[in-house]
């Protein structure tokens, strides 16, 4: 059997993938997708240790899944919002490129 | 008697008035000083008859600490602070008040304050006329002797304070009155300055006394000092710092340097503060504070020395002056020394009555001098000569004043001056009495010469078109006259209740008219000399001077530039004030300001300037922050937690 | 045989991953992203978590690339292709790396009990989200509804309500 670990450290590993995303990339549209490979490593992390700790504490093992449930749905409503920031921004600045707004400089 | 209170109250109701309604007033609200005055006059003899009939059993009335003479006290608390209720001796509470004393030298000095103010005020009327600025001109006349006479009423140190540097205050004001020219403003800021110095001193003293005593008042000083519960080295302090602000005020070597300028001021101002009044206020204070005074040998042998200096050296200055007020401005220096020497030779009695009769003699002179330079626009003697043509009622009433200063006996500046040779003669060294003579020997001579070269001898041409006096100014001028001439005469025991003014003004005990035959034969045989010496060489010049000049011409440069003492004040202030001043002003400039109020300033907006490059504005730099606080925190709690 | 296909998942969940943020093409990076959504449920399927996996193929799968190509879509500009990283890429890579071990270190040093993935009854899971979770799936259900309503009025062109 895949022990607990395994799963976490992919989470973990592929967390740092997608925050390396937010950090480096120039696109709103490709910082959106970074942040969906970062919450995809938290259910990731969620659900194995949902399966993998049943009965454990006072946690039922499917706990975790709900959890994860939310999260999907919150992903989804951040999609939108964030899809019409960006639409917004796009047609306000003709650009979608972090790195050419910095309104909130000195 | 408990009226007193109003004389300078009236006055000093009036200076608001003035300001705010003068323009609008008849007269520009000069009537209103005058009425003020005027009123306080009459107030004055109101209180002069009350306390003639006051005995010690007359409420408020005792038998005066020190002096041991006839006191009324009239006073409201002021201010208290401190503990309720504690001893004020321990000074854990202070109590002042507003209070009147009236003795026989307050009583002197209202007479002749009132009096002078009466008469410079009308005088005014006709010398200010057409001043623009006629209402301020009054109005710091009213403040002035509502000042004047508060300082002489105070029955405790800390109003007299108050009082006394009000009168600096107007002094300045009257000094720098025609402040459109330079002289009058520096002449002014120079009265300020100097006269603050002693101040200074007189204010060290107040307190000192007060941290002794734990009172302001004078009673209750003068009855510790009686009680020996101070010590002789607290005495003679306390005098000596007392007495500098008196050197400060009566224009005292070395703090007499003001006087002289102050003669940038309106004539009639000068009169009034400059000779009778104001400037007496320091022989005042040492008099008023005489039972202080005389228990200090030191204190006293200073007053002598000082006031003998002074009398001296402003004596042989008066000599050599060529400009008219300025004569009489050296001369009532002159003899403000010598009632400091009469006041340090224990003749108490002696310089209050040279003071007053001084008084009426110099506002006489120095109104008779505004009037030549009214008329004339004139200071400079050595172009005046033989005004009597003229101006013959100027002539007559400034010669009267001329000669009762000079000491022709009967008018009053001779019995005057010789109660105080009579003193100086019964208690200091023999070197002290005949350096008096000499100094009364000059004090003839610069009379007459001043007298002689402006209104006899030949006839300046040029003054041809020249007038006499207004009515205003001659009418004042002749009541100050009559007062130069028979004020003597109280000095005698004359028939009816009054026994002299040693019987009236006295300290310890009165006494009649003490005269020495010798000295009185001396110093009018002097004065009568000095006369005549000055009228042949001036008025008939039969005598040629420029033998004299040429022997002591060196000695005539020294006084001719007033001992140089105003090139020695000069170069302290520029070489050692300002050079202090700009080692301050570098402290201040450097260290205070550059390192003290701008390091700070500096460095936080040049650390802004450096550190606002971290706020990028772009989101991913706050994104990587957070990243590496998240590892920085991990770290931590990692470190922590082990 | 279950780390066999962990390996195989795994490798694709990171690939996709990778894809996503090195790729100098958005489509591309949005086809790297479907893949590594994909093959995470393909993990979940390992983990007995067949209606998460279900649901991550359809929301993620379907909705959210949908909304995102989209997004590219409606934004596109002339220098996409060009797109790259912004100037802080290799202190971002610092950053992210660290970020990475500090998590693996930290899971790896957690000491859990060894134990074997258990399915849960389908049934329970519903009746679970329905009683015990039933308030926050309602305020998920609101939160929807505002994130609806909120793209609409921010997306829209604005000249009529003006």
């Amino acid at each position: 059997m895949v022990p607990l670990v395994a799963f976490q450290v992919l989470s973990a590993a592929l967390f740092a993938i997608g925050l390396y995303g937010v950090m480096a990339r120039r696109s709103a549209v490709l910082i959106v997708m970074s942040i969906e490979l970062m919450l995809n490593a938290v259910n990731i992390n969620l659900i194995a240790a949902a399966s993998h700790l049943d009965g454990m504490g006072k946690w039922a093992n499917f706990d975790g899944q709900i959890i994860a449930i939310f999260i999907i749905t919150v992903a989804a409503a951040e999609v939108g919002l964030g899809m019409a920031i960006i639409l917004r921004m796009y047609r306000n600045r003709s650009t979608v490129n972090v790195d050419e707004i910095n309104l909130m400089k000195w | 008697m408990v009226w007193a209170w109003l004389i300078p109250v009236l006055s000093f109701a009036a200076v608001p008035l003035i300001i705010l309604f003068g323009k609008r007033l008849p007269g520009k609200g000069s009537p209103l000083a005058i009425l003020a005055i005027l009123a306080g006059f009459a107030i004055f003899w109101v209180v002069f008859a009350g306390f003639l009939s006051a005995s010690p059993d007359t409420d408020g009335c005792e038998i005066g600490v020190g002096t041991e003479a006839l006191t009324c006290n009239f006073q409201i608390t002021w201010f208290e602070a401190g503990i309720p209720g504690a001893d004020t001796k321990n000074h854990d509470r202070i109590e002042v008040a507003w209070g009147m004393t009236v003795d026989p030298l307050t009583v002197a000095m209202l007479g002749l304050a009132t009096f002078v103010a009466l008469m410079v005020q009308i005088y005014s009327l006709g010398y200010m006329h057409g001043d623009p600025r006629i209402d301020w001109y009054y109005a710091f006349h009213a403040l002035f002797i509502a000042s004047m006479l508060t300082l002489v009423l105070a029955d405790n140190f800390l109003l007299l304070y108050v009082a006394w540097e009000l009168v600096g205050l107007c002094s300045y004001l009257l000094i720098g009155f025609w402040h459109e020219r330079p002289e009058p403003r520096e002449a002014a800021k120079k009265a300020f300055i100097v006269t603050r110095i002693g101040d200074v001193g007189l204010l060290v003293g107040i307190l000192l006394l007060w941290s002794q005593v734990g009172s302001f008042s004078m009673s209750e000083t003068f009855a510790a000092v009686e009680s020996g519960v101070l010590s002789d080295g607290v005495i003679t302090v306390s005098a000596l710092l007392l007495f500098l602000g008196a050197m400060g005020k009566s224009a005292q070597f070395p703090f007499h340097v003001w006087l002289p300028d102050a003669m940038e001021g309106p004539t009639p101002v000068s009169a009034l503060i400059h000779a009778a009044t104001m400037v007496a206020a320091g022989v005042y204070l040492v008099a008023r504070a005489f039972p202080l005074f005389s228990a200090s040998d030191t204190a006293m042998l200073v007053v002598a020395t000082i006031g003998l200096i002074t009398a001296l050296g402003a004596a042989t200055i008066a000599l050599v002056a060529t400009d008219l007020k300025r004569i009489l401005a050296y001369s009532t220096i002159s003899h403000l020394g010598l009632m400091m020497l009469s006041l340090g030779a224990f003749g108490y009695t002696a310089a209050i009555f040279h003071l007053l009769a001084h008084g009426f003699a110099k506002a006489l002179l120095f109104l008779g001098a505004g009037s030549v330079m009214h008329s004339t626009d004139e200071l400079d003697v050595r172009e005046m000569g033989g005004l009597r043509k003229v101006m013959p009622v100027t002539a007559i009433l400034f010669s009267i004043g001329a000669l009762s200063l000079g000491g022709i006996p009967i008018l009053a500046g001779f019995w005057s001056k010789d109660e105080i040779l009579v003193a100086v003669n019964k208690e200091l060294p023999v070197i002290f009495i005949v350096l008096t003579l000499l100094t009364a020997l000059l004090s003839a001579l610069y009379m007459a010469r001043a007298m002689f070269v402006v209104f006899y001898g030949r006839f300046a041409e040029h003054f041809e078109h020249v007038h006499d006096a207004p009515k205003t100014m001659s009418i004042t001028m002749g009541l100050l006259a009559v007062f130069a001439i028979v004020f003597g005469l109280v000095a005698l025991d004359l028939p009816g209740p009054f026994k002299g003014i040693g019987y009236f003004i006295f300290y310890h005990e009165g006494h009649g008219l003490e005269l020495v035959a010798w000295l009185a034969g001396l110093s009018t045989v002097l004065a009568i000399v000095a006369f005549v010496y000055a009228y042949l060489a001036y008025a008939r010049k039969s005598i040629n001077l420029e033998g004299t000049r040429g022997t002591f011409g060196w000695a005539l440069k020294v006084a001719e530039n007033k001992y140089y003492l105003d090139e020695v004040y000069q170069w302290t202030v520029d070489r050692v004030v300002l050079s202090f001043s700009r080692f301050i002003a570098w402290v201040d400039r450097a260290l205070v300001n550059d390192v003290g109020i701008n390091g700070p300033g500096d460095v936080t907006r040049v650390l802004g300037d450096r550190l606002k490059y971290h706020v990028t504005g772009y989101v991913y730099t706050y994104a990587l922050a957070m990243a590496l606080g998240l590892v920085g925190l991990a770290i931590f709690w990692w470190l922590v937690s082990r | 045989m279950s780390w066999f296909l962990f390996i195989i998942l795994a490798f694709f969940t990171l690939a996709g991953g990778l894809g996503v943020v090195v790729t100098r093409n958005v489509v591309h990076a949005a086809l790297f992203l479907l893949v590594s959504l994909v093959a995470v449920a393909g993990l979940y399927l390992i983990l007995f978590a067949e209606f998460l996996a279900l649901v991550q193929v359809l929301i993620y799968g379907g909705a959210i690339i949908i909304v995102l190509l989209f997004a590219i879509m409606l934004t596109r500009t002339a220098e996409y292709p060009y797109i790259s990283d912004n100037k802080q890429w290799p202190l971002a890579a610092v950053a992210a790396a660290a970020v990475g071990v500090v998590l693996g270190a930290a899971f790896l040093d957690s000491n859990i009990p060894e134990t074997s993935p258990n399915s849960p009854a389908f049934a329970d899971l519903a009746n679970s989200l329905f009683t015990t979770w039933a308030i926050p799936f309602e305020v998920a259900s609101l939160v929807l509804l505002v994130a609806l309503i909120g793209a609409i009025i921010i997306a829209r062109t604005g000249e009529d309500n003006r």
